[in-house]
């Protein structure tokens, strides 16, 4: 293990950009947010968001649930902490590395990967560790720039490339990556590929992993 | 986990961990468990010899980020 990567010019990068970050980053995502939330909660009450940043997503998980968010930016975190306090359905917030989660195996029903994978720099390490704290049976929603396509996609894309490139997430990522790591793995299903507003430009996946 | 010290310790101000979120925690590394220092807000791993540090209520579960222990 030890992959050595730049996690303190991550670091960097994230704290000069936490102020503005939600400003621009919430009407564009909120749709993806939403529905990364609700489908992580489909498949049980204890879920894991692994990238949980300045907590944007947190305000859409019902209120039953009990959700832990992990990331690695101790100062988004502090700007989640800020969003999560008096949200019943979150149990607290822990600074982690994706590809070291600090929980033991089967812990929980569901891990959400909202808008992360593309920024980490060993994302099958980062969704083996996903599936190690998964029961089975449970579930991983990821959403993201999965694949990039031609059309209006494209123009979105171009709006938008020079925040994208700013915060890290300039490549897409490929769906065909995801699933050929799923197949190396053998106890993951592809439940799910499916479009999220706008225009199919984000993407929402879900793995499941076999009982 | 297991603590040797209570929860309910008084210190500062600052936000407080939740004991819920103590309870899910392991080591990153060894995956073993921790022991949860409420007076010096920081959460043990012996096997690792790492003491992981909780800074306004967050806990720090990087190695980079914790003390080693010396014994």
């Amino acid at each position: 293990m030890a992959v050595q990567y730049d996690l303190e010019g991550q670091k960097r990068v994230y704290e000069r950009w936490a102020p503005i970050y939600d400003k621009v980053y919430n009407k564009l995502l909120s749709d993806a947010h939403r529905r990364t939330a609700l489908g992580a909660a489909a498949a049980g009450p204890d879920i894991l968001e692994v990238g949980v940043g300045t907590g944007l997503v947190l305000r859409y998980y019902p209120a039953h649930c009990r959700v832990v968010g992990v990331d690695l930016s101790e100062h988004m975190l502090r700007k989640a902490q800020e969003k999560a306090a008096g949200m019943r359905q979150v149990v607290g917030l822990a600074s982690m590395d994706a590809c070291r989660l600090g929980f033991p195996d089967g812990r929980f029903d569901a891990v959400a990967v909202p808008f992360v994978i593309t920024l980490v720099p060993d994302p099958e390490g980062a969704l083996d560790e996903c599936v190690r704290v998964l029961r089975p049976g449970g579930e991983i929603v990821i959403s993201s720039k999965l694949s990039g396509d031609a059309g209006p996609v494209a123009r979105v894309e171009e709006a938008v490339a020079p925040l994208m490139k700013r915060v890290g997430w300039s490549s897409a990522f490929k769906i065909s990556r995801v699933e050929a790591w799923a197949r190396r793995r053998g106890d993951i299903d592809v439940l799910e590929v499916a479009p999220l507003f706008p225009a199919g430009f984000f993407k929402l996946m879900r793995l499941k992993k076999r009982t | 986990m297991s603590q040797d010290t209570p929860m309910d310790t008084p210190t500062d101000a600052a936000p407080r961990v939740d004991p819920k979120l103590l309870e899910l925690l392991v080591c990153p590394l060894t995956k073993g468990p921790l022991v949860y220092d409420a007076a010096a807000q920081e959460l043990v791993s012996r096997q690792a010899k790492l003491a992981y540090p909780i800074r306004g209520g967050i806990p720090i579960m990087l190695p980079e980020e914790a003390r080693p222990l010396t014994d």
